[in-house]
C-alpha cells in the first residue's frame, strides 16, 4: 500500500492525472479483449461437462439402488449372526462362573476339613495336635478364604478355640500337678530307696514308711507310659502315639547308675508318672506364645507345692513315719523339678530350682530344728538322723547342696548325746534302784561268767575258789559299766556315715564319755549317796562298788580305742577322767558311811540321861554308853566286807565323834552345875569307850590310835577326879606334863559349874562343914590360878 | 542337859529274814515306804518320840537281821528289850510257823515280862496270801500277846502296833513303880500337879 500509495499520490498530485486516466481505460479495455476471448475459447468444454456430469448423475442412482439392495441382504443375514454369538456369549459367561466356583470351592474345601479335623482333635484331647490344625486353618487357609461370609463365624472362634485349648491343656496341668503332689511322696520314697540300696549298708526300712497312709501304688497304665516330650517342631507333632520312640527317662543322667536296680524294681522314681500334661502344656502355650506365662504358673504353682511340702504335717515329732513322710514329700518334689529341668528347655532353670532348694533346705533345717527340739527319745532320734543322713544323700545325687544338713546333724548331735545324758540319768538310777547291794554270789560257772561278759573282772584267788563264790562288788558294778559302753556304743552309731575321721570320732566319744563319766554318773552317784534313806550296807557297797568301777576305767579306754579303731596312743588320746570321778565317789560314800555311823552316835547321844547333881555315880556305866559300844562292835562284825581302811577311819571317827560328844556333854552351857558324882559317872562312861577302843574293834588298828582319841577326856577327868591341881598348875605349859591336854579354860569352865553347885547346896542346906569349907577355898584358889594362868596365856601370845 | 523325854523304851523287831521288818519300822519312823529288798546287816535302829497320856516317850526300836547268820549279834540285843515284835509274813507259811521258834529264842535271852507282840506283815497283798487272820489270831491267843496284821506298804496298822506296844509297856512300867515304889508315886504325883490341884478344888466343894 505504501509502496502503491506514492505512485497514487504523485500521479493525483501531478499535473497530467488525465493522462494517466486515459492510459488507466486503455488498460481496462485490453484486458476486457483479452477476457472475451478467453471465454470464447473455453465454452465447449464447458458444455461437455455439464453432459457427463448428468451422466454420472444417472450412474450413482443406479449403484445407489444397488447397494441398498446388498445392504439389505447383509441385514438379514447378519441378524442371524447376531443371535447366535449372543448365544455363545452367554455361554461363555456361565461357563466362566462354573470355572470360578470349581476353584472357590476347592479353596475352602481344606479349610473346613481342617476344621473338621480340629473339631475332632479337640473332642479327642489331642490337644497339641488341635493346636497345630488351629495354626495351620488360621495361617494358611484362612487368609486365602477370607472373602467368604460363611467363613466368618469361622475366623471369629479361632481364638475362642485357642483359650479354649489353653484351658484344656491347663485343666490337665492341673490335674497333673494335683497328682503329682499326690505321688511325690511315693517318688521320694522310692528315690530314697534307691539311694539307700547304693548305700548298701544302710537298713532299707528306715525308708518305708508303716502307716496306713502309704501311698497306693499308681495305676499300671501310668507305669512305663510317659509319652516323650513331643518336639513342637517335627513334623510327627500330630502323631501323639509313642511308639518307636526310645523312652526318654532312662537316658537320663541321673538315672544310668540306677538302672541295674531298675530293672530290679521295675520302676524308677520318674517312671511312675505321666509327664506329658506338662510338655504338651508347655508346647501348647509356647505355640500359642504364652511361654511366659506358662512358665510363670507353672512356677508359681510348683513354688506353691513346694511350700506345702515344706509344711511339716502335724504332729510330724512324734513317729519316724512324720518325718518320713516329710522327707519323701520334698524329695518326691525336687526329683520332679530335676526330671522336668532335665526334659524340658527351659521351662524351669537351674537358678530357679536352686532358689527353691534353698528355700526349701531353710525350711527344712528350721522345722528339723524345731521339732527335733521336741524329740526326746535316743532310738527315734537316731533313725531321724539316718533318715536325714539318706535325705541327703539321695538329694545331694540330684545335684542338691547338703552341707547345711549335715551342720545339722552335728548340731542334733549334740541333742542326741544330751537326750542319751537324760536317759542314761535314768538307766543309772534304774540300777541303784534295782540293785540290792551285796556282793553277788555266783552259785555255777555260767553265772559266773554271765558277770564277767559284762564286766572284766579277774581276779586269780577267786578263779579257783569253788562255787559258789561271793563276788567283791554288787551286781550295780558290771550293770554300770556295761551301761557306759552301751552308751559310747550309742553315742557311736550317730557318728556313723557322719564323715568324720577316726580320730575325730574317738575324740568324740571321749569327751562324751568322759562327760557322761565326769558328769552324768557322777551326779547320779553323788545324789545316791546323799540320799538320807541310804543303809550303811548300801554305802559300804557302794565304796567297795567304785573302787572296781575305778579300776575298770582302764578296760573302757581300750573298749574305746577298740571301737574307734585307734591306735592307743598316750600322747594324743584324751585320757577318760573316769578314775579320778570314781574316786572322789568313793571317798563321798566312805564320808558319807563315816557321817552316818557318826549319825547313829547321836541318836544314842539323845538318849544321854545324866543327873549332873547326883553326889554318888550309879555305880555302873549309862544305858547309852553301853549301846553305842555294843552297837559299834556289833556294827564291825557284821560288816565284814567293809575295807579294812574304811573300817579304821570309820572307828576312828566314830571314836572321835563320841570323845567330843562327851565333851560337849560336859560344857553344855544349859548344865549350869555338875558334881563330882556326875564326873564320875562320866567317867565310868569314858572308861567304857576307852575299853572298847582298846578292845581291838577293827582289825589293824591295835597300836593305840584309838585310844588317843579319847586322851583329852582322860587328862580332863583325871585331874578332876584325882583333884590334881598341884601338878597341873605346876606343869602347865610343860611338853611332858600329865595333862598337857587339858586346857585352863575348860578347867575354869567346869570348876565354875562345881563351885555354882557347892554354893547352892551351901545355901540349902546351910552347911559350915569344916572340909567343906576347905574345899571351897581350894576351889577358890584353883580357880583364881586358872583365871591367871589363861590370862598370863594371853600374855605370852 | 535337859531331859527331852519321859520315858525311854527299846523295842526289839525280830522275824525271818525278808517279812518286812525294816520295812515296817521305816514306815514308823520315817512314814515312807521303799520296795527294794536290802537285807539289814547286823543290826540297826531308829528312834522315834511319842506321846502317850501325856508324856514324851522315846521309842528306840532295834531292827535285827533276820538271817540266821546274824542270829549271835542280834540275840544280845534281846536282853535290854522292853517290847518285842514277832514279825511274820502273810504271804510266807514259813515264816509264820517261824515265829514259834522265835518266841522260844525270846523265852531263853530275853527278860521274862517283856511285852510281846505278833504283827502279820504285808496284809495288803491278799492275793498272795498263805496265811489266814484267823490263824495269826489264833496263835497270839495261844502265847497271850496282842495281834495286827499290818502293811507297811499301804501303812496299815504299823503306827497302831507300835503304840499298843508301848501303852502296854508303860502301863506295866506304872504298875511295877507303883507295886515296888510307892513314895516314887507320890513323887510321880507331886508333879502332876493339875490334878492335884483339881482334887483340892473338888475337895474344898465337898
Amino acid at each position: 500500500m505504501y509502496l502503491i500509495s506514492y505512485p497514487i499520490r504523485s500521479v493525483y498530485e501531478g499535473p497530467e492525472p488525465s493522462h494517466f486516466e486515459e492510459r488507466l481505460d486503455h488498460r481496462i479495455k485490453n484486458h476486457d479483449k483479452e477476457i472475451e476471448r478467453m471465454c470464447n475459447y473455453h465454452y465447449q468444454g464447458f458444455i461437455e461437462s455439464v453432459r457427463g456430469l448428468l451422466q454420472v448423475r444417472t450412474d450413482v442412482e443406479c449403484l445407489k439402488l444397488e447397494i441398498n439392495k446388498t445392504n439389505d441382504d447383509l441385514q438379514n443375514s447378519g441378524d442371524s449372526l447376531l443371535g447366535r454369538g449372543g448365544d455363545l456369549v452367554k455361554l461363555r459367561k456361565t461357563q466362566r462362573n462354573i470355572e470360578s466356583a470349581v476353584d472357590a470351592l476347592s479353596l475352602c474345601l481344606p479349610v473346613l476339613e481342617t476344621y473338621g479335623k480340629l473339631k475332632e482333635q479337640l473332642r479327642l484331647k489331642r490337644y497339641y495336635p488341635a493346636l497345630k490344625t488351629l495354626e495351620q486353618l488360621e495361617h494358611s487357609h484362612l487368609p486365602r478364604v477370607s472373602k467368604y461370609k460363611f467363613l466368618q463365624p469361622m475366623c471369629e472362634t479361632i481364638p475362642t478355640l485357642r483359650d479354649s485349648i489353653k484351658d484344656a491343656s491347663m485343666t490337665d496341668l492341673k490335674d497333673f500337678l494335683e497328682s503329682i503332689r499326690k505321688h511325690s511322696e511315693h517318688i521320694g520314697h522310692i528315690a530314697m530307696k534307691h539311694q539307700c540300696a547304693e548305700q548298701n549298708k544302710m537298713d532299707p526300712s528306715i525308708v518305708t514308711t508303716q502307716g496306713k497312709k502309704r501311698p497306693a501304688p499308681l495305676p499300671p497304665k501310668l507305669k512305663r507310659k510317659a509319652p516323650p516330650p513331643p518336639n513342637p517342631f517335627g513334623d510327627d507333632v500330630d502323631d501323639g502315639t509313642p511308639n518307636g520312640r526310645h523312652n526318654p527317662f532312662n537316658d537320663e543322667g541321673i538315672e544310668t547308675g540306677d538302672e541295674a536296680q531298675d530293672a530290679e524294681e521295675g520302676v524308677s522314681a520318674q517312671d511312675l508318672i505321666d509327664f506329658s500334661p506338662v510338655y504338651r502344656c508347655l508346647h501348647i502355650y509356647s505355640v500359642v506364645g504364652a511361654r511366659d506365662t506358662f512358665e510363670s504358673y507353672y512356677r508359681k504353682q510348683r513354688r506353691k507345692q513346694a511350700r506345702l511340702a515344706l509344711q511339716p504335717p502335724p504332729n510330724m515329732q512324734d513317729t519316724l513315719d512324720g518325718y518320713k513322710r516329710y522327707f519323701h514329700d520334698i524329695i518326691g518334689f525336687f526329683v520332679v523339678e530335676d526330671h522336668i529341668l532335665n526334659t524340658t528347655s527351659g521351662l524351669v532353670n537351674r537358678a530357679y530350682i536352686d532358689e527353691l532348694w534353698d528355700m526349701a533346705l531353710l525350711k527344712v533345717v528350721a522345722v528339723l530344728r524345731t521339732h527335733i527340739g521336741f524329740c526326746t527319745d535316743a532310738t527315734l532320734m537316731l533313725q531321724i538322723k539316718n533318715l536325714i543322713m539318706l535325705f541327703s544323700l539321695t538329694l545331694r545325687g540330684y545335684g542338691f547342696t547338703v552341707s547345711q544338713l549335715y551342720d545339722l546333724l552335728l548340731e542334733i548331735r549334740d541333742q542326741y548325746s544330751e537326750i542319751l545324758m537324760k536317759k542314761w540319768v535314768e538307766v543309772f538310777n534304774g540300777i541303784f534302784q534295782m540293785d540290792n547291794y551285796t556282793p553277788i554270789c555266783v552259785n555255777t560257772i555260767e553265772e559266773y561268767e554271765a558277770v564277767t561278759a559284762l564286766y572284766p573282772f579277774m581276779d586269780s584267788r577267786l578263779e579257783k575258789s569253788p562255787f559258789p563264790k561271793n563276788l567283791p562288788f554288787s551286781q550295780f558294778v558290771p550293770n554300770v559299766y556295761s551301761e557306759v559302753k552301751e552308751y559310747i556304743y550309742a553315742c557311736l552309731k550317730f557318728s556313723e556315715d557322719l564323715h568324720l575321721s577316726q580320730n575325730e570320732i574317738d575324740d568324740m566319744i571321749r569327751k562324751l564319755a568322759n562327760v557322761l563319766l565326769t558328769r552324768t554318773l557322777s551326779g547320779c552317784l553323788s545324789e545316791l549317796i546323799k540320799r538320807p534313806q541310804l543303809h550303811l550296807l548300801q554305802l559300804i557297797q557302794i565304796s567297795i562298788n567304785m573302787n572296781h568301777l575305778e579300776q575298770s576305767c582302764v578296760f573302757l579306754e581300750d573298749f574305746i580305742s577298740n571301737i574307734t579303731g585307734l591306735v592307743k596312743d598316750n600322747v594324743h588320746v584324751s585320757r577318760l577322767q573316769g578314775t579320778s570321778m570314781f574316786k572322789d565317789a568313793r571317798s563321798e560314800a566312805e564320808g558319807q558311811i563315816y557321817k552316818r555311823i557318826n549319825e547313829k552316835i547321836d541318836e544314842f547321844f539323845d538318849l544321854a540321861n545324866y543327873d549332873w547333881t547326883a553326889t554318888d555315880p550309879r555305880g555302873q556305866p549309862s544305858e547309852y554308853i553301853s549301846d553305842i559300844i555294843a552297837f559299834l562292835q556289833s556294827t564291825f562284825i557284821a560288816f565284814t566286807n567293809l575295807p579294812e581302811k574304811v573300817a579304821q577311819t570309820a572307828c576312828m571317827s566314830a571314836c572321835k565323834h563320841m570323845a567330843s560328844l562327851l565333851m560337849e556333854l560336859l560344857k553344855d552351857h544349859q548344865v549350869r552345875e555338875i558334881s563330882i558324882g556326875a564326873l564320875q559317872q562320866l567317867n565310868l562312861d569314858l572308861v567304857q569307850c576307852e575299853h572298847f577302843a582298846a578292845s581291838d574293834p577293827v582289825p589293824g588298828l591295835n597300836d593305840g590310835t584309838l585310844q588317843l582319841a579319847f586322851v583329852d577326856l582322860r587328862q580332863l577327868m583325871d585331874v578332876f577326879l584325882e583333884w590334881d591341881w598341884a601338878n597341873y598348875i605346876a606343869d602347865h605349859g610343860k611338853a611332858t606334863g600329865k595333862y598337857i591336854r587339858v586346857p585352863p579354860a575348860t578347867c575354869i569352865l567346869l570348876l565354875e559349874k562345881m563351885r555354882d553347885l557347892d554354893k547352892k547346896k551351901s545355901n540349902l542346906l546351910a552347911s559350915f562343914k569344916r572340909n567343906e569349907r576347905d574345899r571351897k577355898k581350894l576351889l577358890d584358889t584353883v580357880l583364881k590360878q586358872l583365871r591367871q594362868l589363861v590370862n598370863g596365856q594371853v600374855h605370852f601370845t | 542337859m535337859a531331859k527331852t523325854y519321859d520315858y525311854l523304851f527299846k523295842l526289839l523287831l525280830i522275824g525271818d529274814s525278808g517279812v518286812g521288818k525294816t520295812c515296817v519300822l521305816f514306815r514308823f519312823s520315817e512314814d515312807a515306804f521303799n520296795s527294794t529288798f536290802i537285807s539289814t546287816i547286823g543290826i540297826d535302829f531308829k528312834i522315834r518320840t511319842i506321846e502317850l497320856e501325856g508324856k514324851k516317850i522315846k521309842l528306840q526300836i532295834w531292827d535285827t537281821a533276820g538271817q540266821e547268820r546274824f542270829r549271835t549279834i542280834t540275840t544280845a540285843y534281846y536282853r535290854g528289850a522292853m517290847g518285842i515284835m514277832l514279825v511274820y509274813d502273810i504271804t510266807n507259811e514259813k515264816s509264820f510257823y517261824n515265829i514259834r521258834t522265835w518266841i522260844r529264842n525270846i523265852e531263853e535271852h530275853a527278860s521274862n515280862d517283856v511285852e510281846k507282840m505278833i504283827l502279820g506283815n504285808k496284809c495288803d497283798m491278799n492275793d498272795r496270801r498263805q496265811v489266814s487272820k484267823e490263824k495269826g489270831e489264833a496263835l497270839a491267843v495261844e502265847y497271850g500277846v496282842k495281834f495286827l496284821e499290818t502293811s507297811a506298804k499301804a501303812s496299815i496298822n504299823v503306827e497302831e502296833g507300835f503304840i499298843s506296844l508301848a501303852r502296854d509297856i508303860k502301863a506295866k512300867m506304872d504298875r511295877k513303880l507303883e507295886a515296888s515304889n510307892p513314895s516314887n508315886r507320890t513323887a510321880h504325883q507331886l508333879k502332876n500337879e493339875p490334878s492335884k490341884k483339881s482334887r483340892k478344888w473338888s475337895c474344898a466343894l465337898l
